[in-house]
């Protein structure tokens, strides 16, 4: 624009809401300085929009601010780029699991049952396999506990009691990060949660075996107590493994670190 | 010289003067074009912040900055699983897109047209046995790798600081993942289907409450007919697709921003 405006200033008045520069447009020039830049505009504007425009200066100050202090190399994203780094690895793994899924379908075709009839209850009643778990929670009646408070009655039915234990479960598994905060990121650092994490799969697993105790060859009320023990005795081993493990783990780790990042 | 005026916006005369090749001149004059009517510079100026904000210099990556690659290569197939699921529900996708074709959600007849669409499919319909086990083993192998993903976020604490919102998405994209597989598997209308809706429609009257509410939404009554049967499907073909495949853009794109949580 600067260089029209040099070749307009001459003869500003034959251009400036003349015919000339109705005819194309051309001649369509911010009339004087006063005209607000946009950056300007955004800075007049008032109340949320004002704070929002400020948070991103900061915003972006900030950013500069980290960048300059680093004595990081620079480069594209901060964690692992997932073009085209992580993408390719991706394609040549997948590609190969696609492969997989074409073998499977062609070698074992799904079957079909018998058709649905409501005046017969099949002897075996069963979901998909991945939603045993969440069959087995039904099938949690015993732990409905009885209260005195109550003249020995529960407080929900059974099967309500069942419903709420599956929200429970996704509700708590939803929650962790705001539960576990901080920056340790290995098992062996945190050794409390990943005994949770290995509680919760061989509860996902026992709770499973649970929902299809009819077909498990077991006595069912051993089956049902060591649904409930075996994630416990998991979760406590690999805390105590992981305990164990975790000062010479860190020593190791941290030798390395200081090694190639010598303290100043 | 011509008395013609020749100022900035005379494209047609710069075109001339920068002696271009064919398929230059081809694409000037059709970008021209599309933007004297659409104005696509704006949007390209769009584009082009968004590059920059993309590819924004930020410090390197731990695992470069301590050159861990040869430490935790054998890691990285777990890291494909995120795509790998992605890839199955696509797969997923255009096998059922292609297997809605020859179905019919009709509990009319006996035994029902669904089911019997399904026995044409499986025996009759060219490739159709493929087709039905494609879907099949896709979905199956999509809900195994969704669960390990979730595993492998959990157990190396990728779920932490920035990443909390994604996590949150992750448990719904799982339970969106487990809805379609329960949707779909009483599509067929035979034995196991039927009972198998038997014990959700209980489990929706169990929902404290709104247990009744719910039960009539998703399946059309207190037992099951016509109604339930159309409601899953249309659930299975129509509701779940929308949102599972614009929460999986979201959830992706969030990764894209962010990157990949490395192993530290």
């Amino acid at each position: 624009m600067s260089e029209n405006d040099t070749t307009t200033d001459g003869h500003e008045t034959a251009t400036d809401g003349g015919q000339e520069a109705a005819a194309d447009g051309s001649g369509i020039v911010a009339p004087d300085d006063e005209t607000p830049t946009w950056s300007e505009r955004k800075e007049r504007t008032q109340g949320l929009s004002q704070l929002t425009y400020e948070y991103f200066e900061r915003a972006r100050r900030e950013d500069q601010d980290l960048r300059t202090e680093s004595d990081y190399v620079e480069r594209d994203v901060l964690a692992f780029p997932v073009w085209p780094h992580e993408m390719i690895r991706n394609l040549a793994l997948t590609s190969f699991f696609t492969g997989m899924i074409i073998f499977l379908s062609a070698a074992l075709p799904p079957h079909i049952g018998a058709p649905a009839n409501p005046s017969q209850t099949p002897a075996v009643i069963l979901p998909d396999w991945y939603l045993y778990w969440s069959f087995g929670l039904l099938k949690l009646g015993p732990l409905n506990p009885e209260l005195s408070l109550l003249g020995g009655k529960k407080l929900m039915a059974d099967r309500t009691y069942g419903v709420v234990a599956n929200l429970v479960v996704v509700g708590f598994i939803a929650i962790v990060p705001f539960l576990n905060k901080g920056a340790a990121r290995r098992p062996v650092e945190q050794p409390f949660w990943a005994a949770v994490g290995v509680f919760g799969v061989i509860f996902a697993a026992t709770i499973s075996a649970l929902s299809v105790k009819n077909l498990v060859p077991m006595d069912s009320h051993l089956l049902f107590d060591l649904t409930f023990l075996l994630p416990f005795v998991g979760g406590f081993l690999t805390y105590a493994v992981l305990k164990s493990m975790r000062e010479g783990y860190m020593f190791e780790l941290n030798r390395r670190y200081y090694r190639l990042r010598p303290p100043k | 010289m011509s008395l013609e005026r020749k100022d900035e916006h005379d494209h047609e005369g710069w075109m001339k003067e920068r002696d271009l090749t064919p398929v230059e001149t081809v694409y000037l004059t059709t970008l021209m074009w599309l933007d004297k009517r659409l104005r696509i510079v704006d949007y390209l100026e769009l584009l082009e912040d968004l590059y920059y904000k993309i590819n924004m210099q930020m410090p390197k990556s731990h695992t470069e900055q301590y050159n861990l690659d040869n430490k935790f290569w054998y890691w990285y197939p777990l890291y494909a699983l995120g795509s790998f699921s992605t890839i199955a529900y696509v797969v997923a996708a255009i096998s059922g897109a292609l297997l809605g074709f020859y179905y019919s959600p009709a509990t009319t007849g006996d035994p029902s047209a669904a089911y019997n669409s399904i026995t044409f499919i499986m025996t009759d319909l060219r490739f159709g046995f493929f087709l039905r086990s494609l879907h099949r083993w896709s979905a199956q192998v999509m809900v195994a790798a969704v669960f390990l993903h979730m595993l492998r976020v959990y157990f190396t604490g990728a779920y932490k600081e920035p990443r909390e919102l994604n996590w949150i998405i992750g448990i719904v994209l799982i339970s969106l993942t487990m809805v379609f597989g329960y949707t779909g598997y009483l599509l067929p209308w035979d034995q196991l289907a039927f009972w198998a809706g038997q014990i959700g429609v209980e489990m929706a009257l169990s929902v404290p409450l709104a247990g009744e509410w719910v039960a009539q939404l998703l399946f059309g009554g207190f037992t099951l007919s016509q109604s339930t049967l159309q409601r899953m499907y249309i659930l299975h073909v129509f509701f779940l697709p929308f949102i599972t495949t614009a929460l999986i853009a979201i959830h992706v794109g969030i990764v894209w921003m962010q990157g990949i949580a490395e192993p530290h």
